[in-house]
């Protein structure tokens, strides 16, 4: 569970914006994969960036990052946390007819490998997922939302925020959190979709989105 | 890496911790640009560990965000715990370049690890070992009985 920082009416505006934004990115991967990929936000806070990676396991927890830096009229970070198995299984998904799925290798500290391909694969899903998301705030404020290239990074939950949070922090540490389920065919990948904006950004977004 | 019977302290981001239990082990996880400072007194059998955020900032609430603020902070627990300075071991572990496409994040791991070393130096100190920089997250233990330094990364393990 995230604890939360805002009121329920905030987190209810909250909830239907990445409800919205789910919605979107689900169709927009099931059109680039040919499957049929429902993504759903199962929990929606604004709270601190601590209560999301003791979430995702703690700081030490090998995870699968995917960055994309924020520009425009929100000026900020955002990044789509998935566990390494869950991320492999998306991948393929996205992969299936174009590549057929290597070997699963798992390093001598039991973490799953990831290919080139695999990780090009889950940027696309950061891309569209965080970019989902962005689009529905563009649609509430006067100037568009600009996305960084994605960059997927695996490692430590901790090492991934930190630097992150390192960037924001002498203003907060405030983040917009969603628990994120992606489900194909009964089967469900647990991720995270997190949006740092700074703190000018985070007070003009969620009034916007009426929940500040 | 902790034993059944250990006391395990965790030092959060812009946390420290420090004790006097031998039988203790300190605990950073997930270092990415941040730096853990391990100082161990191998007389008074004391340990303690920081887990800086930044180079520097006004002192703050948790106490070692910043180096430079925090450091004082942190060698003050440690004198009032009975460890002695001038005969710790001093050992830093981070500063990594995570996400290589955010220059500001690159700059962050590198100027924690000179703030780091500047500072100490401005105390008349001085690490014994470091594993400081590179691309990887790595989680740092500090022994409370041996004053060894546990470095894992994803992909690696070392003793400092």
């Amino acid at each position: 569970m995230y604890a939360p920082t805002t009121s329920p009416a905030a987190s209810q505006a909250l909830e239907r914006t990445f409800e919205r934004a789910m919605g979107a990115a689900g169709r927009a991967l099931a059109e680039m994969s040919g499957h049929a990929i429902e993504v759903v936000a199962t929990e929606v806070a604004r709270t601190t960036a601590r209560h999301v990676v003791d979430a995702a396991g703690g700081a030490g927890t090998v995870v699968v990052g995917i960055y994309v830096g924020i520009t425009g009229s929100v000026d900020g970070h955002a990044l789509l946390i998935l566990q390494p198995e869950g991320a492999r299984k998306l991948a393929a998904l996205l992969l299936d007819g174009f590549a057929e799925p290597g070997p699963l290798e798992v390093d001598e500290f039991g973490v799953p490998s990831l290919d080139e391909l695999e990780l090009s694969a889950l940027r696309e899903v950061g891309n569209v997922t965080v970019g989902a998301f962005l689009n529905e705030v563009g649609r509430h404020l006067d100037e568009p939302v600009v996305v960084t290239v994605p960059i997927a990074v695996s490692d430590m939950a901790g090492a991934i925020l930190d630097g992150v949070l390192a960037d924001l922090t002498v203003e907060s540490d405030d983040v917009l959190a969603a628990r994120t389920s992606f489900i194909n065919n009964g089967e469900t990948i647990e991720g995270a979709v997190l949006v740092l904006p700074r703190q000018a950004s985070l007070a003009a977004l969620t009034l916007a989105l009426g929940a500040a | 890496m902790v034993g059944t019977d250990q006391e395990v302290l965790v030092a959060g981001i812009g946390e420290m911790v420090v004790t006097n239990n031998p039988n203790a082990a300190l605990v950073a996880y997930g270092l990415g640009s941040c730096v853990a400072l391990a100082i161990w007194d191998p007389k008074a059998r004391v340990a303690g560990l920081a887990h800086f955020m930044l180079p520097s900032g006004p002192l703050t609430n948790p106490p070692v965000k910043f180096v430079d603020s925090g450091l004082p902070q942190f060698f003050s627990e440690f004198r009032r715990r009975g460890g002695d300075l001038r005969r710790a071991q001093m050992k830093a572990a981070g500063g990594a370049a995570m996400l290589a496409v955010m220059a500001s994040t690159l700059e962050i791991g590198k100027r924690n690890a000179e703030a780091l070393q500047a500072a100490l130096g401005q105390h008349g100190l001085r690490l014994h070992n470091s594993d400081l920089g590179g691309k990887a997250g790595r989680t740092v233990q500090l022994e409370g009985s041996t004053g060894r330094l546990l470095v894992k990364s994803v992909t690696s393990v070392s003793v400092l």
